[in-house]
């Protein structure tokens, strides 16, 4: 069958087709010839091939040049991903204008603490892990450098989970910085630890003295506020040392507001001491809850006191552990 | 002398190389702190341990001994404590070098010794451990000559006895550094028996190894006398928390940039071709045992920093397993060279000896002083390794970096804790005129003004730190010591002790 040569259409397909098929021929001889020359390349190359001796020769030194290559290369890159003394200043300088009261900073990757230096009125929270409370705590300050080596997104996506609202990452050259509302902010009534200066503290039923940031008594025990290491964490709480004697320890908070509940942590100060350790509250003399504590980690114990709420009680904690249990850091903050 | 002729020397090579590797050692010894192993050593060395930490197990004395000598010439000479008592390691270093030069020549030529050399010091642990008191640099410099008396007792034409003995001699020095040196003599057995040559001329010296290595070791170490069995199998065994397995040889080889690292692989790899090789062509014999010689004597440490026996963990452990790597290496980048190319061998070698070599020269420069807290390429360098949660300094060293601005800035009378750092360091900071007269030492932070912590990094706890922050009234850090902007140590001050 031929084209209608009347009709514009059936013209402009025969046109095409015979364009098509004047291509198909060029391309395809082209083609044909640039498979049939790399198909010969390669022949000749492996006609002429190192032995196996020197093709493993060659191997070797090219492994080696090109790893040192990248060892040459890899200084140079790691100095223009960390940030310069321009990008710290631009940082104090955004915080500094914009930072409110309730606003923290946590570091992507968290080594990165020179921040703690460049922004001293914010504090730096070392954990976002899941169930951590974030006491106090309103927004959240990103400081990521994330080009640097080993940097991971894990503070961003445990912020996500929190259901923080985030604002768009600002970048001060090789810091990137994103500001975080958190959805439902921990705001105590009160935080036991920094009420240590009203209370009144008795080992083994004797009154213990007031000294520096705390209590000693008898026997070199004491009770201060402090901040141990529990976990490889920073936390802020009452570091009780027993020394020795056998107890019980009794710390009582006079005048405390309470709440729904009374949350209380406690673990192992700098992984030196070994539970269990036994914790009763009580609300004026009476126990309203009692637990033996792993001391794994900073476990919590959580006591409610609903019928209490928007009242004034004296608050104690007993502690009750072998008298070489070791440093112990314990925290208990009343939750509206 | 030109340096061709020079290169061509083999004794006069070793002459140079010592020379020059004591002068480059002892000119840099004044600068890295003293970490807490360290402060043990020279705290021994100048007879004052007080409130030295209490090693893991007992440690053997030579190494002590080696700094007090040190410090016996160096301080008539005028020279600062802390140099002083490092002069023994730069000594040692000198020795380590004249061994690689006279190893690495009758391996592979003068080429051979240079390119060995410069395998060996540029891995920047390697050059680092040269410049403190520690005694794993001590060990791989008298493990090089153990191996080099050794083949001497074995293939020298005369002198074989006394070589054999000297072996002998050398065997007991090494344990008395470190006493997981004990592998070695395994290697040497283990070397002796793999061909029937050396299985006839090895008895003689195998024995001096086997007693006088012991006898040695007693003798410069009477405490052992008082309980043999138990003080033995105690200093003997696995340090309490000490890794073990793969994970201190993976830890080792994160400190050594990755172009050395190959270039070790690749000659461990060519040591064991040409032994099989030799198996099947007789004449290629000789030059194979000598491979096997190197890397049995590389494989020891090794396997004892596996096993979890050697000080230190990590780089220190494997530390005295370097020298012989590096020889390796040096011979098998000269024979690929040879092969890939035979009209350019030289240029071929010198480009990729410099491709090898500059990155670790490149990070011991940026790191100096804290040469303990480098990582190669592969760990991403400090902030990689600082990201995997691997240790950002030997112990507390990072500290003494920090003295130039606690002297600067401390209100005058000032008191100073320095928690986790050697109590001997901060008196030898004082006596070598780094600190000011006028500070004094403070016991805790709750009586302290300035507190300088070192981190650690690598899992250890920062609760003095922490105790710091409460006591001090303060988080802010005042100044800080950083490396790749990962701190390495910290001060704080109370408010109105910080000018």
């Amino acid at each position: 069958m031929s084209a209608d040569p009347h009709n514009p259409r059936t013209d402009r397909a025969g046109l095409a087709g015979t364009a098509f098929a004047l291509a198909r021929t060029r391309v395809g001889a082209g083609a044909r010839a640039a498979a049939r020359a790399v198909t010969n390349g390669l022949l000749r190359a492996w006609e002429r091939r190192p032995r196996p001796g020197r093709a493993i020769a060659i191997l070797f030194l090219a492994t080696i040049a090109a790893l040192g290559a990248r060892g040459v290369a890899f200084q140079p890159r790691v100095a223009s991903d960390l940030p310069s003394e321009r990008d710290w200043t631009a940082l104090r300088a955004l915080v500094e204008r914009d930072a409110r009261p309730g606003d923290a900073i946590v570091l992507a990757p968290p080594w990165a603490e020179r921040a703690r230096a460049i922004l001293p009125s914010v504090p730096a929270l070392p954990s976002l892990a899941a169930g951590e409370d974030l006491y106090g705590v309103r927004r959240v300050w990103l400081v990521a450098l994330p080009d640097a080596p080993g940097f991971s997104y894990a503070p961003e996506l445990a912020l996500l989970a929190r259901g923080a609202l985030s604002d768009a990452p600002q970048r001060l050259g090789a810091i990137a910085v994103t500001r975080h509302a958190l959805h439902a902010p921990a705001l105590p009534l009160a935080f036991l630890p920094d009420r240590i200066a009203q209370a009144e503290v008795t080992l083994e039923g004797a009154p213990c003295a007031a000294a520096a940031g705390g209590f000693r008594c008898a026997g070199g025990a004491e009770v201060v506020r402090s901040v141990r290491d529990v976990g490889g964490v920073p936390r802020p709480c009452l570091s009780v040392e027993l020394r020795g004697a056998a107890g019980p320890l009794h710390v009582a908070f006079p005048g405390v507001p309470l709440g729904r509940a009374v949350r209380i942590h406690a673990g192992a100060a700098a992984a030196r001491a070994s539970g269990p350790v036994r914790i009763t509250v009580g609300l004026d003399g009476a126990e309203i809850g009692a637990a033996d504590v792993a001391l794994a980690g900073f476990a919590p114990l959580e006591v409610d006191t609903p019928a209490e709420a928007g009242r004034f009680h004296t608050v104690e904690l007993t502690i009750r552990a072998a008298p070489d249990v070791g440093p112990l850091c314990l925290d208990a903050a009343v939750l509206p | 002398m030109t340096a061709r002729a020079l290169v061509s020397a083999p004794r006069a090579l070793a002459a140079a190389a010592a020379l020059a590797t004591f002068v480059v050692l002892a000119s840099l010894a004044g600068g890295p702190g003293v970490s807490r192993d360290e402060g043990r050593i020279v705290a021994a060395a100048i007879g004052d341990a007080t409130g030295a930490s209490a090693p893991a197990r007992p440690e053997p004395p030579l190494a002590a001994r080696v700094a007090a000598a040190g410090h016996a010439i160096g301080a008539r000479a005028g020279l600062s404590h802390v140099r002083a008592l490092r002069l023994g390691s730069a000594a040692m270093g000198a020795l380590a070098s004249a061994l690689l030069a006279l190893l690495g020549h009758a391996a592979a030529g003068g080429a051979g010794a240079l390119l060995s050399l410069g395998l060996f010091w540029l891995a920047p642990r390697a050059l680092h451990a040269g410049l403190v008191a520690t005694p794993d640099l001590a060990a791989a410099a008298l493990a090089l000559a153990v191996v080099w008396a050794w083949r001497r007792a074995l293939l020298a034409a005369r002198g074989r006895a006394a070589a054999g003995a000297l072996a002998g001699a050398l065997f007991g020095a090494l344990l008395a550094l470190r006493l997981d040196a004990w592998t070695l003599a395994v290697a040497l057995a283990l070397h002796a028996a793999s061909a029937p040559r050396l299985r006839a001329r090895a008895p003689a010296p195998l024995a001096a190894i086997a007693l006088g290595g012991p006898a040695l070791l007693f003798a410069l170490w009477p405490w052992l006398l008082g309980d043999p069995l138990h003080r033995l199998a105690a200093a003997l065994g696995r340090a309490p928390g000490a890794p073990r397995g793969l994970a201190p040889l993976a830890t080792a080889a994160l400190t050594v940039p990755a172009g050395l690292l190959a270039a070790y692989a690749g000659g461990a790899l060519h040591a064991i071709a040409r032994r099989f090789r030799a198996a099947r062509a007789p004449g290629d014999a000789p030059a194979a045992d000598d491979d096997l010689l190197l890397l049995l004597a590389a494989l020891a440490p090794l396997a004892a920093a596996a096993a979890g026996l050697a000080p230190g963990g990590g780089a220190r452990a494997v530390l005295p397993a370097l020298p012989f790597l590096a020889l390796l290496g040096a011979r098998a980048i000269l024979a690929a060279a040879s092969a890939a190319w035979p009209a350019r061998q030289g240029a071929l070698t010198a480009s990729v000896a410099l491709l090898a070599l500059y990155p670790g020269l490149r990070a011991a420069v940026h790191a100096f002083p804290t040469g303990a807290s480098t990582w190669s390429e592969l760990a991403g360098g400090a902030p990689g390794a600082a990201s995997l949660g691997l240790p950002r300094q030997d112990g507390g060293e990072a500290s003494a970096a920090a003295a130039a601005a606690v002297s600067a800035h401390a209100v005058p009378g000032a008191r100073i804790w320095w928690p986790r750092a050697a109590p001997a360091a901060a008196r030898l900071l004082a006596l070598d005129g780094r600190l000011r007269p006028d500070l004094a030492v403070a016991d805790d932070p709750e009586t302290a003004d300035v507190v300088v912590v070192p981190l650690d990094g690598g899992g250890a706890d920062r609760d003095d730190e922490y105790r710091a922050w409460a006591a001090l009234r303060t988080a802010r850090p005042e100044a800080g010591i950083y490396l790749d902007e990962v701190p390495l140590a910290f001060v704080y001050a109370r408010a109105g002790a910080w000018r």
